[in-house]
């Protein structure tokens, strides 16, 4: 007894040692179960509250970049709305009983305009910020866009914050088509440049051509179809292989990200509920 | 000033500078140094082991809320508290009353960058392998742990040769 009690005080540090690291490790298994991880992760009210203050400063600098967003895109806006107002107009003298027209329910988003408060671009797991939360309606899940393309999908929520998976993160998968043909594959990024990411679902059949544009497929419920994702920068297929090895330039500069939109999918329920029935039956 | 204030002090103002400057650096996309671990290196000597291990894993848990990366810095700084004392025996001839704090004035210059350089590089390589959680791109990784560790050490370096005895 009094040579056992010898041996734990003797080793102590060493359990301690061990007990910690246990424990740590635990943490990086159990953080895939990201409902969880809400307290201990940026969304936490006082680290985004550091990161907001810290980003006030920031955000200065990038005013001019988002000036020219932001005027660009009113442009294009005002551009639609002058194609939509025509074709209004011609609807409502050739079709009198208008009554029957309906918006296609898969067509059915709002936007909630968000800032980004907190981006990395350097590290494998890369993850941002964003200044809204539950409050405004964000829900995990959603898609997270800017006037540039896909930046990625809502992770973890809380009250007045939330947290995106970009495309930058290897943990993330975007399921996207070529908006010449149609061909679709997963993007996934490789961990090295912040501005490329691969496309290796392609078979070697399809013709593609560099510069081609890839935008999102509308298979998931994340993203309507056709936002822009990215452009071929360049591809390549061995004799022997199957699949093209495509390099994608991203859409999105995430060096300089400042403004984004979560899409809020209206009837994101009533889309997911039936393919769980449909699954489970 | 006290060792234990002056501690305090480095511990906050390292903290801080990580997360709000360091993290949001980009070097060519592969360099993020981690200058936190110095809180770790610099602490005395003599400093009770289990009170380092703590520290090390609060410290290391506070970085990760940071930087969403839950568990991966403590793990990391756990490991190297834990191995720092047995680098302190092997490099140096420490006699039993001193309790000196680390630096190149105690140890010798050869012996303390060779500390530096050792508790640096397992920090760096625990750390950057448990993110890539696996071994496809490895030479990336590589790379990654080589850059980063120079940046850091060359960073502990000039901060302690600034630093008056």
């Amino acid at each position: 007894m009094k040579n056992l009690i010898n041996f734990l005080i003797q080793y102590s540090v060493v359990f301690l040692f061990l007990f910690l690291e246990v424990i740590s490790f635990t943490l990086i298994v159990k953080n895939q179960d990201y409902q969880k991880s809400v307290f201990l992760s940026s969304s936490n009210s006082v680290v985004s509250g550091m990161y907001e203050w810290s980003n006030s400063v920031v955000e200065f600098f990038k005013l001019r970049a988002a000036n020219d967003n932001l005027s660009e895109e009113n442009t294009a806006l005002k551009n639609q709305i002058i194609n939509l107002q025509n074709k209004l107009s011609t609807l409502k003298k050739d079709t009198p009983d208008s009554i029957h027209f309906r918006i296609p329910p898969e067509m059915e988003y709002q936007f909630i305009a968000a800032k980004v408060i907190n981006c990395s671009t350097n590290k494998l797991l890369n993850y941002i910020t964003l200044n809204k939360g539950t409050i405004d309606g964000v829900k995990p899940d959603m898609g997270v866009i800017s006037d540039e393309g896909v930046v990625g999908i809502i992770k973890t929520v809380s009250d007045r914050f939330s947290v995106v998976i970009p495309i930058l993160n290897n943990k993330l998968e975007i399921s996207c088509k070529f908006k010449r043909n149609n061909y679709s594959g997963p993007l996934k990024w490789s961990g090295e440049d912040y501005r490329f990411a691969n496309l290796n679902d392609i078979a070697r059949h399809v013709e593609l051509a560099l510069g081609d544009t890839l935008v999102t497929s509308g298979f998931t419920n994340n993203f309507p179809v056709g936002v822009p994702v990215g452009y071929i920068e360049d591809f390549k297929i061995k004799e022997s292989d199957a699949y093209y090895r495509i390099k994608v330039k991203l859409a999105v500069n995430f060096r300089t990200l400042s403004h984004v939109k979560v899409i809020n999918y209206l009837n994101y329920k009533e889309q997911t509920d039936l393919e769980k029935k449909a699954e489970e039956q | 000033m006290p060792v234990v204030l002056q501690n305090i002090i480095r511990f906050i103002l390292l903290v801080l500078f990580q997360v709000l400057v360091l993290s949001n650096i980009q070097f060519l996309g592969y360099i993020n140094p981690y200058l936190y671990i110095l809180i770790i290196l610099a602490l005395p000597v003599q400093m009770p082991r289990w009170l380092t291990l703590i520290l090390a894993f609060g410290l290391g848990l506070i970085i990760d809320t940071f930087t969403n990366t839950m568990g991966m810095h403590a793990f990391a700084t756990v490991l190297v508290a834990f191995l720092r004392n047995g680098i302190i025996k092997l490099f140096t001839s420490i006699e039993e009353g001193n309790n000196p704090t680390p630096s190149f004035y105690s140890f010798g210059v050869s012996a303390y960058v060779k500390y530096v350089v050792v508790l640096v590089l397992i920090h760096h390589s625990t750390l950057l392998m448990l993110e890539a959680f696996s071994f496809v791109n490895f030479g990336i990784t590589l790379i990654k742990i080589i850059l980063s560790t120079a940046v850091t050490v060359l960073m502990i370096l000039g901060i302690q040769s600034l630093s008056k005895k």
